[in-house]
């Protein structure tokens, strides 16, 4: 079991950090605290494919004339290269909406948003 | 003419360039950007029409963007399912001549906003169909993602005073279930090498060695696409954001947006039941029981709601559950129920949020001891208003009451004869709420004088909302295309691959 986990360990990893990001989207209070939270987790999900398309000994998949395989798997990469344009947009999104809610209420605290609501 | 293969690939395309397009057409005119959304949806309707002319000929088809082969290239496959295309279009066109007036009456929309309130409006139809029709798993949770993103955007933008709390909430919750899914996709790319939804599927049931991450990956597609379909217990973002969001904004959220977690749902059982790894019968009773437990708590709730628009909110916690129990039942009548109530709760749920948001402009509130009386000030809004009420209990000539009696006999042949009840009783429960409200708009004296000096609204509103009206009632009367239009595609969803 241990040898299992200790040769996946960038699963682990990930599962991990996962866990820690949801955590602190459930836990914490603050609003932008939540929000890194939400950060982490998708940094885990970019790593734990990334770590799928991993070939022991692989090369850069270029095409030339005396290109030898093993290659890497590039198509993890250019799906994670998607997935971080889409958390950097939700990113923007909720900071603005921070920042807007900071404006009306006077602060970002979820406990305290819930008493003037 | 639908036999043109490139319709498949406009009807994705259309509203996302159009969307980009809008603030470069309010540059030309400042007044353009509604009838630009307009003409954009028109012609995406075009193409959706085309589109299920040829379903409905042809049975379902793919289209090969770029003519890469299927597991290779991105693949869009149109099947009945995806037919949900023509009701996104409907419901999208009517919300946007809605709002080229409504727009105007709401607290901080100045007229320089008003082409990124339509190009998020075009963003999130074009996703929505998009997602309807992508055969890709990778695809599919971009397009998940476009329609969120600007699905949170556009609860903000009406101004009302928690509008950006209940955005933030609903952004929140929406993104965990998001990354859950690219979680399972990631999980699914990992056992399969794939991400075309067939290869996976036909790979997956392939599969040696231990089955663990398939129940893993499965799981987690289950929880992201259950907490965007707004299910008890996940549906805490919900009421706050349909409730705060302008109301033809409210309309496509309530109507369409949670849809498609229940269509995401979908792909996820034609994965699962087509590779046959293993027994769903444990996901049949989860979902089973949680759509019990929504249908109850999401009328419960709604009866003590005086806001309107909240009311009708958790309505679609309520009619979510039926959706959701008609997949657990996982019999061919449940699924058919269930899917045909995914058309036809989208076409109920836009009147009444339509009807409401005319009141709403005209009177200026919105709960209902306010609005009392104003049934006999704006008699065509409130005809809508109650022929949806109606349709929504599921009284027999209307849209509502076929799905729900098809999802009774479901239960029933499914030997969940509890479940067919909980159904009842769910419908007596939204039939107390709907008589408080047409209760309060006819029959009591109003408390206000704008209520009794409201006008009825201009064409421009109250055209949508005469024509989905009309649609619950025509939908009662030819019940029968649509049900007999989508069972080869829930026989195909049931069955194991070469079955």
């Amino acid at each position: 079991m241990i040898v299992m986990l200790w040769h996946n360990i960038d699963y682990v990893a990930s599962v991990v950090l996962f866990s820690i990001g949801l955590y602190v989207v459930i836990a914490k209070e603050n609003l932008i605290k939540k929000f890194l939270g939400l950060n982490i987790m998708e940094t885990a999900v970019f790593a734990f494919i990334i770590a799928l398309g991993m070939v022991e000994d692989g090369r850069p998949p270029i095409m030339t004339g005396d290109a030898q395989g093993p290659f890497a798997s590039p198509l993890p990469q250019t799906l994670v290269l998607t997935g971080i344009v889409v958390a950097v947009s939700t990113t923007a999104l909720a900071l603005t909406l921070i920042i807007r809610i900071f404006r009306r209420f006077g602060t970002i605290e979820a406990n305290e948003l819930r008493e003037m609501e | 003419m639908y036999a043109w293969p490139h319709w498949l690939a406009l009807v994705v395309m259309t509203p996302l360039a159009g969307a980009a397009l809008t603030p470069i057409a309010a540059l030309l005119d400042r007044r353009s950007p509604p009838w630009w959304a307009l003409a954009t949806m028109t012609f995406t309707s075009l193409a959706a029409t085309m589109l299920v002319l040829r379903v409905f000929a042809e049975g379902p088809f793919s289209y090969l963007p770029g003519g890469w082969a299927a597991p290779y290239g991105v693949e869009l496959r149109f099947d009945e399912f995806s037919a949900v295309v023509g009701v996104i279009c409907l419901i999208g066109w009517m919300a946007i001549l809605f709002s080229s007036r409504y727009t105007r009456s709401l607290p901080e929309f100045a007229s320089d906003r008003s082409p990124y309130y339509y190009a998020l409006l075009l963003l999130n139809l074009g996703g929505m169909i998009g997602f309807a029709v992508t055969g890709d798993l990778f695809n599919l949770f971009v397009f998940l993602e476009i329609l969120s993103l600007s699905g949170y955007a556009l609860v903000a933008v009406g101004g009302e005073r928690i509008a950006e709390m209940a955005a933030f909430k609903y952004l929140l919750m929406g993104a965990v279930s998001s990354v859950l899914v690219l979680f399972a996709i990631g999980f699914l790319y990992g056992m399969t090498g794939t991400l075309n939804i067939a290869d996976v599927t036909a790979r997956l049931g392939a599969l040696e060695g231990p089955t663990a991450p398939a129940a893993v990956a499965l799981a987690l597609l289950a929880v992201g696409f259950v907490t965007k379909a707004a299910i008890f217990p996940l549906h805490v973002w919900l009421p706050d954001a349909h409730a705060a969001a302008p109301s033809p904004v409210s309309a496509v959220l309530s109507g369409l947006v949670v849809k498609l977690g229940v269509i995401g749902m979908i792909r996820t059982y034609r994965i699962y039941y087509g590779a046959g790894l293993f027994d769903l019968t444990v996901l049949n009773h989860v979902l089973m029981w949680l759509g019990a437990i929504s249908i109850v708590m999401g009328a419960f709730f709604a009866i003590f709601q005086e806001d309107v628009k909240l009311m009708l909110a958790y309505s679609t916690i309520s009619n979510i559950g039926y959706i959701i129990m008609g997949l657990g039942l996982a019999t061919t009548y449940g699924v058919i129920g269930a899917s045909v109530h995914i058309f036809n709760h989208a076409l109920i749920k836009a009147t009444l949020f339509l009807a409401v948001g005319a009141i709403i402009y005209r009177t200026g509130y919105r709960t209902l001891s306010d609005l009392r009386g104003v049934g006999r000030a704006m008699p065509l809004t409130s005809v809508a208003l109650s022929i949806g009420a109606i349709s929504i209990v599921g009284i027999p000539p209307t849209a509502g009451f076929l799905c729900k009696w098809y999802i009774t006999l479901g239960a029933f042949e499914a030997n969940q004869p509890l479940f067919g009840f909980v159904l009842v009783f769910g419908a007596l429960l939204i039939f107390v709420y709907y008589i408080r409200m047409v209760n309060a708009f006819y029959f009591r004296e109003p408390i206000h004088a704008e209520v009794t000096e409201a006008r009825e609204v201009p064409v421009s509103m109250l055209l949508p909302t005469l024509v989905l009206a009309s649609l619950c009632l025509i939908m009662g009367v030819l019940g029968r295309i649509p049900l007999t239009f989508i069972e080869p595609g829930v026989v195909r969803l049931l069955a194991p691959l070469g079955g």
